[in-house]
């Protein structure tokens, strides 16, 4: 097993080293982080100080191989906008985000496994024709329509409606001022942008929970389950629903990165100061040495899940040896 | 002065603020109160204590207000005009505004010329920073020395040509220019984003590290802590030694979405925004806001017009520019545009209202939509119409591309009005928008570029107008390619007026030159105004206070006088 994970790793150092130039290269060459400078009257001095002092002066190549070696050494370099140091705008960023992607695939797992379980056992019944709708319909809408509809819905037009003093839900930050740590107020900041980022997982995983449910359903082994007067429980619950989350499992891990991308939409509707927004200041920034810091903990993050994802597949199916 | 181009920050979700406000304009208005011109005003009691929170567009880059991760319009508003001490400020609100001493002078500076520029600052007796240090000379000392010597300074304008700063006494300054050296705009010293900076904090120390993530100290009425990501609060300092805030506290949260920024007013978790003019916000207001009080002035420190490269043909011939002005009717652009917030008349100069003292504000009046004239000058340069209606000469069509920036409605809407508008003329006019950092940071500066639509705006009244249209601030190789005329404007008679008004220290003299010379540009249509950018302030009605637009300091200037009813 730990052979194993280590063969894994190391295999996805390469491929970490040469995206890590294509993202060094796209950032260099699409944006100019002195652009700001230009229309300051100091302007020619300040240009040719920054691009002396960040080293655009030098080759891409140069500029690539400098960052990749004080990276090897444990320095992310230091923010093109902010003069921060990269690893602590990646700190601060990444914890906001990890409470919106955990809670979120908690949130999108038992919703979705739920709805495709119930689909495929009452398949072409009201309830399955209703998921099946719903589900089309919240994969057809952009996230940021949906995160705006349900301040609308849910925060602006309960407060207009029934004068209360305060919202119900909250859609500006995870805390109100003052407050912090794990309370009612989290939870009512928390509600909406967790649901804005995981809608659209939701509505695909419980498509493929309702497929794969279905498949093993009707499968030999279920058929011969019932033939022997196994109840109907026994066999969706202890048979058949263990090897219909082997599918599922992909998805989720692969769809990582999807939710890494729908935290940029999430957090700048709900003012979250997670990865979602530094990526988004730090590309409009031309901030290089951040987005490669962001990245290679996004890589991070999809490897790492897609291990998770091997590892469970052993545990949900013994058959299945890690090796 | 500076110049700084707006660079709206919503690549992402500003394309998508149409759909946003279909739920903002859904609910219809109880009790809008919306301030038609660009004040209200206040009489009466200023309850005491209570906190609120403002919603704000962009968080700042970085606290260090001298260094080159400052510059951010936000950060100046919120944290730097409340705790760092400005020598003259831009006081008041609308179109008032009037450069007066700050709190930590005793009175106005005075100005002698003979043998060299000098300026003479007397500070205010009480003047202490929040740990009671009084505010000394040695302050202003040890800002020039940092906007002079030290590394990494956004802007040294004015400051280079300073041979001594020195101390008759604690609390007196006189600044000396260098024999031959001349600053005009000298009410910029020690002011604008350049403050003046606590010199037994600092002295001797790194200044951008221990100010760039925030600082504990202040010589403002308040005090500013930064919570990164998350919002800016401003609480009460103890020792200011003027007037202490009515409020315990103000929270400005930062919120980039306009339309959830709306909701978030809407439904009460901010009292205040202060929304860049695109179409939705103009149609939300117009659509009524609940409990809401608004001001909308255009009387602003910014300008959007039709900038134009004066070296890329057809637009290198004055006549081609001339016409294509008189091919388009601004005050209808602009009054589809602003009209519902009664702004419906183009401006008429390239110099924002502000310092309409050093303009002609009535040098573009001339250029209203006259087909007749577009016909008389384009046939009178050799032009033709062909059949398809479009102007040609020598086998080339009257055929142009116009660049603004991507995902802005506002913009997106005046170029296809125009479109229609210059079509109707005989000119072809393509649309090819860019991303901001685009658009600013390659297109304009190199020049490859015919016409471009964006606005320009002031960060203190003073004007400048030599750095944009002097002949020798073309980028060229020989600055780096970072002169500001991105317009290659070059006219021999213009350039010695516009220097005048920089470097002239009779202000009739630099008052005249920048007339004179705003009616040069108009003449040779360098550029077109357009409108005024207008300046839009919402806040709840639990807000009390003298609360209004200033353009240049922000709205929030004054927010020591301010108070929130319960």
């Amino acid at each position: 097993m730990l052979t194993y994970i280590v063969r894994r790793i190391v295999y996805s150092v390469p491929v970490l080293i040469v995206a890590s130039f294509l993202v060094f290269w796209g950032v260099r060459t699409t944006y100019d982080p002195t652009a700001k400078y230009r229309n300051n009257r100091d302007a020619a001095r300040v240009i040719a100080e920054k691009k002396h002092e960040l080293g655009l002066d030098k080759s891409i190549v140069a500029q690539w191989w400098t960052w990749l070696t004080d990276a090897l050494h444990g320095n992310f370099g230091t923010s093109y906008r902010t003069n921060d140091s990269v690893s602590s705008m990646l700190r601060h960023a990444l914890w906001p985000s990890i409470q919106l992607m955990f809670f979120g695939t908690i949130f999108a797992l038992i919703i979705a496994i739920g709805v495709g379980v119930y689909s495929a056992v009452k398949q072409y019944s009201a309830g399955d024709y209703f998921f099946t709708g719903t589900s089309y319909f919240f994969i057809a809408m952009p996230a940021f329509l949906f995160g705006l509809l349900a301040i609308a819905l849910l925060v602006t037009l309960p407060v207009e409606k029934f004068h209360l003093s305060e919202p119900i839900l909250y859609s500006v930050g995870l805390h109100s001022n003052g407050q912090s740590g794990f309370n009612l107020d989290y939870i009512r900041h928390l509600v909406l942008p967790v649901a804005t980022l995981v809608v659209q997982s939701v509505a695909v995983w419980s498509r493929f929970q309702r497929a794969s449910m279905l498949d093993v359903l009707n499968a030999d082994y279920v058929r011969t389950a019932r033939a022997k007067g196994v109840s109907e429980r026994t066999v969706i619950f202890r048979h058949a629903f263990r090897n219909a989350l082997i599918p599922l499992v992909t998805v989720v891990a692969l769809d990582t990165a999807f939710l890494i991308g729908g935290l940029v939409i999430t957090e700048q509707i709900f003012a979250i100061s997670g990865m979602g927004r530094l990526f988004l200041d730090s590309l409009q920034g031309g901030d290089a040495p951040v987005l490669l810091g962001w990245f290679l903990v996004v890589a991070i993050f999809v490897v790492v899940f897609n291990l998770c994802a091997d590892l469970a597949y052993s545990i949900l199916d013994p058959r299945i040896r890690v090796s | 002065m500076t110049f700084t181009r707006r660079t709206p920050v919503r690549l992402l979700i500003a394309g998508l603020a149409a759909a946003t406000v279909l739920a903002a304009c859904g609910s219809s208005s109880k009790s809008s109160n919306s301030g038609s011109g660009s004040t209200t005003s206040f009489s009466g009691t200023v309850p005491q204590g209570g906190a609120i929170t403002i919603g704000a567009e962009q968080e700042p880059d970085c606290f260090d207000w001298l260094g080159t991760c400052a510059g951010s319009s936000w950060g100046y508003w919120m944290a730097e005009v409340n705790t760092i001490p400005l020598a003259i400020q831009a006081s008041g609100v609308g179109p008032d505004l009037k450069n007066t001493p700050g709190p930590v002078l005793a009175g106005e500076p005075t100005v002698t010329t003979d043998p060299v520029e000098t300026i003479t600052y007397k500070i205010n007796p009480d003047a202490v920073w929040s740990d009671k240090v009084p505010i000394t000379c040695a302050d202003f000392q040890y800002t020039a020395d940092q906007q002079q010597n030290s590394k990494d300074i956004y802007d040294r304008t004015g400051y280079t040509g300073i041979a001594s700063v020195t101390c008759p006494d604690p609390k007196t300054v006189v600044v000396k220019y260098k024999q031959g050296e001349t600053f005009a705009t000298w009410q910029l010293l020690f002011s604008g984003t350049v403050g003046i900076m606590p010199s037994h904090i600092l002295k001797g120390k790194d200044r951008d590290t221990l100010m760039k993530d925030g600082y504990t100290w202040s010589g403002g009425p308040w005090l500013a802590k930064w919570n990164k990501g998350d919002s800016i609060v401003l609480t009460p300092n103890a020792n200011y030694w003027g007037n202490k805030p009515h409020l315990d506290q103000v929270t400005f949260k930062f919120l980039a979405d306009t339309s959830a920024e709306f909701q978030a007013f809407k439904s009460g978790q901010v009292s205040m925004i202060y929304p860049q003019p695109q179409l939705d916000v103009v149609d939300a207001i117009s659509a009524g806001l609940p409990d809401a009080n608004s001001v909308y002035n255009a009387k602003t420190a910014s300008a959007e017009a039709l900038w134009i490269n004066n070296q890329k043909p057809p637009f290198n011939d004055k006549v081609f520019r001339q016409a294509v002005a008189y091919a388009i009717d601004r005050d209808a652009i602009v009054n589809r545009l602003f009209g519902k917030l009664g702004v419906t008349q183009a401006v008429n100069s390239l110099n924002p209202y502000v310092v309409k003292d050093y303009s002609d504000p009535n040098a573009w009046s001339n250029y209203k939509l006259d087909l007749n004239k577009v016909n008389s000058l384009m046939t009178g340069a050799g032009w033709t119409k062909g059949s398809d209606g479009i102007w040609a000469k020598g086998g080339q069509k009257a055929t142009f591309t116009i660049n603004s920036t991507t995902s802005n409605k506002r913009r997106e809407l005046t170029e296809t009005v125009m479109q229609q508008m210059l079509k109707t003329a005989g000119f072809d006019m393509k649309i090819a928008n860019q991303k901001a950092s685009q658009l600013f940071g390659e297109t304009a500066p190199n020049g490859d570029y015919q016409m471009a639509l964006y606005a320009n705006n002031l960060t203190s009244i003073q004007p400048g107008e030599c750095n944009l249209f002097c002949s020798q601030n073309i980028p060229t190789a020989a600055n780096g390619n970072s002169g500001n005329n991105w317009y290659r404007v070059s006219i021999p008679e213009l350039d010695p007026l516009l220097k005048s008004v920089d470097t002239n220290l009779d202000d009739s003299v630099r008052k005249s030159d920048a007339a004179k010379a705003d009616d040069i540009m108009a003449e040779n249509q360098v550029s077109l105004p357009l409108d005024p950018l207008p300046d839009i302030v919402i806040w709840s009605k639990k807000l009390v206070g003298p609360i209004g637009d200033n353009s240049i300091e922000g709205p929030f200037w004054n927010i020591d006088q301010w108070g929130v009813n319960s």
